[in-house]
């Protein structure tokens, strides 16, 4: 399970300079929003076919916290950082070979979940390019999951857009990279499922009491990256600049209307009447 | 005297004379010309190397290598193994005075600077293994990245995405954004790049000629059953497979296209759908590149950079020419920021990648008799890139579509005291138009408003105008009780006329307004409704409790 610190973008969290940048610094940093639609497919999973959950994250040490929030809300046996100067300001396809080469070091999973994008960078493109490069089937916008235990198989249900929105039931083997959608909806059709589901969250809790336990920091070395490779300098893309989006200015200048007017009103019906139902074909001529 | 005085000439003409001249004696007259007479270097080298040319020395060999009979791919080839700046310079010499291809000379310009700097390079910059002593080598990375060096890149490649046997809206739009963004870079550096439109899934031949009408100079197709489907690894492999020319080191060996002559893409766009931004990021993570995704606007400029990952030397500023300059909305709507997708020293990042979200560029008027190269691909599709099966395809009913009605009404949290007659009112508006939608602002939706049953289907983010929504711009907009957030403001400010009604006459909307009628959409909207069926003015008469008859 993939996830990411993002600058808490809710009302009256954010801090933003004079000149209307972010200011990171004031900001608090929390767990990507999108990724808790991962964390439940995870979950689910776990809760109806066992297995254990490992969360990962790349960025600096202070993530170790939004990893703690993950593991209380994923209920994750196992949290893992990746974390050294030499990843910082990296774009989707230097993130991407650094988490890729992080769970080839951790051992492949059966399942690999990540959110649909980021509330910072909003691309969606890191959880693809890692899957392209882990060279697993990929389904992303999956709003409803389940796995067949016995055969091996899943089967998602995942959203298409276009002129028309479709959803499209896909299946694959395992091992296979989830990608979900803001829309999914995890299932718990049983007693014992909402049973078991009780019993990992009260573990995890206490678990999280001593998170650091449970924590594993991998840096460029032990990951054998190449710094070129990764962080700003294996980054493709740059952001060149970044400009507040304006406030509205004014660009029109409006006619100020009473309604009671109707001088004014009259002016403003001349505007409506061309298209009205019985006046439009009048007005065409 | 020789029959050519080369001082009669200047370098461009001299290139075709001496291509006509086979005898080596003669050439050496002219070379001796040139010496006593003007002397000038680049006539110098032309001449040598003709008279390299005719003497007929080892083939393989640049000194005599006539550009003229390669194309810049194969070009490309050809110099990887030179390493005499000279001979290098003289083929550049060849190819100006000849053909003049811009390609071509690029593929020798590059060569020619790996040639020159790799003499510093190798004085100053260590090996990997000498850098980097704590890692095993080669490294983890190496396994994920399929680079190119020295590649030769042209075009703006367009995936147009199709759905039940059509081109997406957002595909038309693109082709026509290219189409405008391509027609402005072939001026200003006097290219002749085109526009390549990529077309994959199940008849989609039947679609090309529409994208040449569309503004496509190539279309390339790949139409097979299995492919009526979008899945992520078929598609990917198919549009890399088009994207890699003739002898790429990644590339099939026996993949060819006699329609192109470079190794990848320079430009590559996509629309920012579901399948189409999951595509661009596999398409420019395998041939290793980057992209920015669910852009609003795109150009093209020169830039100059200054930072560090891209010049490879802190404090200096380095100057690209060509770069796609990809604008997009960031941080959830807080900032935009403007992305480059720009080679460093020692790693080629093409082509520069975008995904689009639609309705960004306006789509383009087709024109049936415009000419374009229709291309039929053919990637052999491995089984294992079909594993992902497709099990069922269900239509959601969701689409609304608010763009294309000469008027919209939206309405706002205005509606507050009475929801449900908000929307009433809002309804009836809109039939009193001849073709109009209603819209809703992004606070509606959020406000948990409850709604009586019969419009409580109306109310839906699919009709939301805005960043977040769609984005409108018809002739009237009427503003029901709508503050104006600028994320609403994103999606309608270019309506051409606008109307708010609003309590609050501090009301931002008033800023981006034409028309501001200050009052209360309960009072005001029913007595534009009795208006306009009546086509004539009438102020409270409106009834709203018997449906507006006249009494």
């Amino acid at each position: 399970m993939l996830t990411k610190g993002v600058p808490d973008f809710r009302e009256g969290q954010v801090s933003f300079d004079e000149d209307g940048h972010l200011e990171r610094g004031n900001t608090p940093t929390v767990m990507n929003p999108d990724d808790e639609h991962a964390l439940r497919a995870a979950l689910q999973t776990v809760v109806r076919h066992g297995g254990s959950v490992r969360v990962l994250s790349m960025g600096p040490p202070g993530y170790k916290t939004v990893l703690r929030e993950a593991m209380e809300t994923v209920y994750a046996d196992d949290l893992t950082l990746v974390s050294d100067r030499a990843f910082a300001a990296a774009d989707t396809w230097a993130t991407a070979i650094t988490l890729a080469t992080a769970i080839e070091y951790l051992g492949r999973p059966d399942l690999v979940v990540a959110g649909f994008k980021t509330a910072d960078g909003e691309t969606g493109h890191t959880g693809p390019q890692t899957c392209w490069c882990l060279g697993l089937p990929l389904v992303t916008h999956v709003r409803s999951l389940a796995v067949d235990a016995e055969t091996g198989r899943l089967r998602a249900e995942r959203l298409v857009e276009g002129d028309v929105a479709e959803a499209e039931t896909v299946g694959c083997e395992l091992p296979a990279f989830l990608v979900t959608d803001p829309e999914f909806e995890p299932r718990y059709r049983t007693a014992g499922e909402r049973l078991r589901h009780k019993d990992h969250r009260a573990a995890a809790r206490e678990r999280a009491e001593s998170y650091e336990d449970h924590l594993t920091v991998l840096d460029h070395e032990q990951l054998n990256l190449d710094p070129d490779y990764v962080g700003l300098d294996g980054s493709p893309t740059i952001v060149e600049s970044v400009d507040p989006i304006p406030r509205a200015p004014a660009e029109r200048e409006a006619t100020d209307v009473d309604p009671g007017d109707p001088e004014a009103m009259g002016a403003l019906f001349d505007e409506l009447r061309p298209h009205g139902a019985t006046t439009a074909a009048e007005a065409g001529d | 005297m020789p029959d050519v005085d080369p001082a009669d000439h200047d370098i461009t003409e001299l290139g075709p004379l001496l291509n006509d001249v086979e005898d080596a004696d003669e050439l050496r007259a002219i070379l001796d010309a040139e010496r006593t007479g003007r002397d000038r270097d680049p006539v110098v080298t032309l001449i040598q190397s003709r008279i390299d040319a005719v003497s007929g020395t080892d083939d393989g060999d640049p000194g005599e290598i006539d550009p003229a009979e390669h194309s810049p791919a194969e070009l490309g080839n050809l110099v990887r193994d030179t390493e005499e700046p000279e001979r290098l310079e003289a083929l550049l010499v060849a190819e100006e005075t000849g053909e003049n291809r811009s390609s071509a000379k690029t593929v020798i310009e590059n060569r020619l600077e790996t040639v020159r700097g790799g003499d510093r390079e190798d004085s100053e910059v260590a090996s990997p293994e000498q850098r980097h002593p704590e890692l095993d080598h080669p490294t983890a990375d190496k396994r994920h990245v399929r680079a190119l060096e020295g590649g030769v890149y042209r075009d703006m490649w367009v995936y147009c995405e199709t759905q039940q046997g059509g081109l997406l809206g957002v595909s038309e739009e693109l082709l026509g954004k290219a189409r405008e963004l391509m027609d402005g870079y072939n001026e200003r550096y006097g290219a002749d790049e085109r526009v390549v439109a990529v077309l994959i899934g199940d008849g989609v031949g039947d679609l090309a000629g529409e994208c040449v009408a569309l503004g496509a100079d190539v279309v390339v197709y790949q139409e097979d059953e299995r492919l009526a489907r979008f899945r992520h690894t078929p598609y990917t492999e198919v549009f890399c497979d088009m994207a890699r020319g003739a002898g790429h080191p990644h590339g099939r060996a026996d993949g060819e296209a006699a329609w192109r002559d470079y190794d990848e893409p320079r430009y590559t766009l996509f629309p920012a759908t579901n399948n189409g931004r999951d595509l661009s990021a596999l398409v420019q993570a395998e041939l290793d590149s980057g992209l920015a995704s669910d852009c609003s606007d795109l150009y093209i400029e020169n830039a100059d950079v200054s930072n560090p990952a891209k010049t490879g030397e802190p404090g200096t500023t380095r100057s690209f020419e060509r770069v796609l300059q990809m604008k997009r909305p960031d941080f959830s709507g807080f900032e935009y920021s403007t992305i480059l997708c720009l080679d460093t020293p020692s790693r080629e990042f093409h082509p520069q990648g975008a995904s689009v979200i639609p309705g960004s560029f306006a789509a383009p008027t087709p024109d049936p008799a415009r000419e374009g190269l229709i291309v039929e691909h053919d990637t052999p599709l491995a089984t294992d890139w079909l594993a992902m099966e497709v099990a069922g395809v269900e239509r959601l009913d969701r689409g609304v579509d608010l763009s294309g009605h000469d008027v919209v009404v939206a309405m706002g949290r205005g509606i507050g005291s009475d929801p449900t007659g908000g929307i009433e009112l809002g309804l009836e508006l809109v039939d009193a138009f001849e073709d109009a939608a209603l819209g809703l602002s992004r606070g509606v939706i959020t406000a948990a408003y409850e709604f009586d049953g019969h419009v409580a289907g109306y109310v839906a983010e699919e009709r939301q105008i805005g960043e977040s929504g769609q984005v409108v711009e018809p002739e009237l907009y009427v503003a029901c009780g709508i503050s104006g957030a600028v994320q609403h403001k994103v999606g309608m400010d270019d309506s051409e006329t606008i109307v708010a009604i609003n309590t609050d006459p501090e009301a931002d909307v008033r800023e981006f307004s034409d028309y501001f009628v200050e009052g209360d959409l309960f009072e005001v909207v029913p007595a534009l409704v009795d208006s306009l069926e009546h086509g004539e003015l009438r102020l409270g008469e409106a009834v709203a409790a018997d449906g507006g008859e006249q009494r």
